[in-house]
């Protein structure tokens, strides 16, 4: 009897015991610097130390002054969208999405942030826009959140010309959600073309233009030029197709395409947190244009008296951006790089912070033990991402804008193909390569924003560049 | 032990049949929400929102598969060890087993579609383990024979 129950012990141990192992194991202290976290991968290079000049001097020119400046007071309650819908979110100044900031290349940017009322905090991350590392906006990596009465400001000189998006970085899967967000755009005040923004977002599972539901109206002229800068702000990605009249692709995550071709009858995907600019010239007999964002609702331009035309099914075809637009040379030669990263997304169960589940893998290991990938400055970078965990990522670079070089092997031959996120599709392989010209700690993290709080993050950081501070702690900072 | 024994086998089958009425219930709402506009994407998909009440289905089948059964079934091998159930052990372990194929299969039903086919049948052989394990700590000889059955 007594034998049996001792067996019987052995064996419940037996079954609990690298259960509770593993549990312990994954326990992530209360505060934690992203510098000391999982491993230093030197790419192929010798390992050099780290510390050194802190983020915190990697500043715009303090002493220019700005040539835009915007205020935005963010809040945490319920709001209504321009359809009447009641939604339980986030404002800035009181709207969501919040206000478009617009600036003229060459111009510095100042934004002064203040927290209002969200008890969690709050940042702004410049999604696409390469700042100066310390107006990065990631809570615990590039600065502490923002806490309700605090204001924080950020300065940058806008120096690419392209549709980008602000958004908050701490508690990020939430508060994107809820719209602590807003569209930016770097360009010229004078154009000949129509400028249209249209900024995606599910509203607690309502898809908005704009915050709008349904069609959004824009008033274009026959045979006027008009871009429309499509924003996906959401955790998967986005088809856009136009009907009424052909299109081009002219910009991809805030890059122009080169000598981009005419598309009828085909789609553009977007991927997670990317942008596309479309630009169509509108037919001279007057009749309208359907921009479809994601199904029927769509950018309707037009006369707005006319009646919009109604909505078409998505193309089967998809323009692929390896082989779309003219082969243009490189401002860099990738095949002498002088480091070399494999990011290889996996997924397998097990315990993150002491929390069961199945979880993403960087390179077979589970977070916090993911790569430090170490460059220096002026260095060509290349890297392989790879995805093998069962679903898409949309992988996102913070700082740096990364040129395809080829996608499962086949090199691309299209425009040069420049993007800060990139929709790595399951079984998928892509080659980028970027210069590491903006020193700093930056993020390489997945977009579907949930997925960071799984572990699907990792960093790129500088030699001899330090952060002072830590992911944890007082203010409670959570860039995920 | 043995009724615990029991108790949770039966828990098993009970949470296959929440499985099976759960995935129905949120096909049939999302034909429903396409039928009158809706759309679905990846963005849809991969928001955690509500655009229709019987998403909560696909909410309902995730947590209870990859949480909940994991941890009853894990909890019946543990107790199999104590209850005494001929062939107790080695039903519980095969219900751990099945439910982590059945896991497996779920996820990889995502890449490969027929994988989602046979987690559709491995359903019914964990729910015939379940059952089986339930109905072995019910028949019994020994202290707590059952006074009809003896």
């Amino acid at each position: 009897m007594r034998g049996r129950l001792i067996i019987a012990c052995v064996g419940a141990a037996a079954v609990l015991g690298p259960l509770i192992w593993l549990w312990q194991d994954s326990l992530l202290p209360g505060t934690y610097s992203v510098t000391q976290m999982g491993y230093a991968d030197p790419g192929g290079h010798g390992h050099h130390a780290a510390g050194g000049r802190s983020i915190e001097e990697l500043v715009a020119d303090p002493a220019r002054p700005a040539d835009v400046s915007v205020s935005l007071a963010a809040r945490k309650e319920r709001f209504r969208l321009p359809s009447g819908r009641a939604v339980d979110g986030y404002t800035l100044n009181g709207q969501s999405p919040g206000p478009l900031i617009r600036a003229a290349p060459g111009q510095l940017v100042e934004v002064r942030l203040v927290n209002e009322s969200v008890p969690d905090g709050i940042t702004l991350h410049w999604h696409g826009v390469d700042v100066p590392n310390a107006e990065d906006g990631v809570a615990g990596v590039t600065q502490n959140a923002v806490m309700p009465g605090q204001q924080y400001s950020y300065r940058f000189v806008a120096r690419q010309v392209g549709t980008f998006w602000y958004h908050s970085h701490q508690i990020s899967h939430e508060q994107v959600a809820g719209g602590l967000l807003g569209p930016l755009v770097i360009a010229p005040p004078t154009t000949a073309a129509a400028d249209v923004v249209a900024l995606v977002h599910l509203y607690r599972g309502v898809r908005t233009i704009n915050g709008r539901e349904g069609d959004v109206r824009v008033e274009a002229e026959p045979g006027q030029r008009v871009r429309v800068r499509v924003i996906d702000t959401e955790n998967g990605q986005l088809s856009a197709w136009v009907s009424g009249a052909p299109f081009r692709l002219v910009a991809i995550d805030g890059t122009d395409v080169v000598a981009p071709t005419p598309l009828t009858d085909t789609a553009v995907t977007v991927a997670a947190g990317g942008r596309v600019d479309l630009e169509v010239t509108m037919p001279a007999d007057g009749t309208s244009v359907r921009v479809h964002l994601g199904g029927p609702d769509a950018v309707v331009l037009g006369s707005t008296a006319a009646t919009a035309p109604p909505p078409t099914r998505r193309p089967a075809s998809t323009v692929d951006p390896l082989v779309y637009g003219q082969r243009a040379p490189l401002p860099f030669d990738p095949e002498r790089a002088d480091r070399r990263f494999v990011y290889d997304i996996g997924r397998r169960p097990g315990f993150l912070d002491g929390r069961p589940g199945l979880f993403w893998t960087v390179n077979g290991h589970l977070y916090p033990d993911v790569p430090m990938f170490m460059v220096a400055e002026g260095n060509v970078v290349r890297m392989r991402v790879s995805n093998h965990s069962g679903e898409a990522h949309p992988m996102h670079l913070h700082g740096h804008h990364a040129v395809v070089l080829s996608r499962n092997g086949v090199a691309a031959t299209g425009s040069p193909w420049w993007v800060d996120s990139l929709d790595v599709g399951n079984g998928e392989s892509y080659d980028i390569a970027f210069v590491a010209d903006n020193p700093g700690i930056w993020m390489d993290h997945c977009h579907n924003l949930p997925h960071v709080s799984e572990g699907l993050v990792a960093h790129v950081m500088y030699e001899g560049v330090s952060t002072p501070f830590r992911v944890g702690g007082t203010p409670h900072n959570e860039p995920e | 032990m043995r009724m615990v024994y029991r108790v949770l086998a039966y828990l098993v089958a009970l949470g296959v049949v929440v499985q099976a009425m759960s995935m129905v219930y949120a096909v049939a709402g999302l034909g429903k929400w396409i039928d009158k506009g809706g759309v679905l994407d990846k963005a849809v998909m991969e928001s955690d929102a509500s655009p229709f009440p019987e998403v909560a289905g696909f909410a309902i089948h995730g947590i209870n598969g990859m949480m909940i059964m994991p941890i009853i079934a894990l909890l019946l091998l543990i107790i199999s060890f104590f209850a005494r159930v001929p062939g107790g052990i080695a039903w519980a372990g095969l219900v751990l087993l099945l439910v982590a194929i059945q896991i497996t299969l779920g996820l990889a039903g995502h890449s490969i579609p027929f994988l989602g086919a046979l987690h559709g049948l491995n359903a019914l052989l964990l729910l015939g383990a379940s059952l089986n394990a339930a109905r072995l700590a019910g028949t019994r000889t020994g202290q707590h024979v059952a006074p009809a059955t003896a």
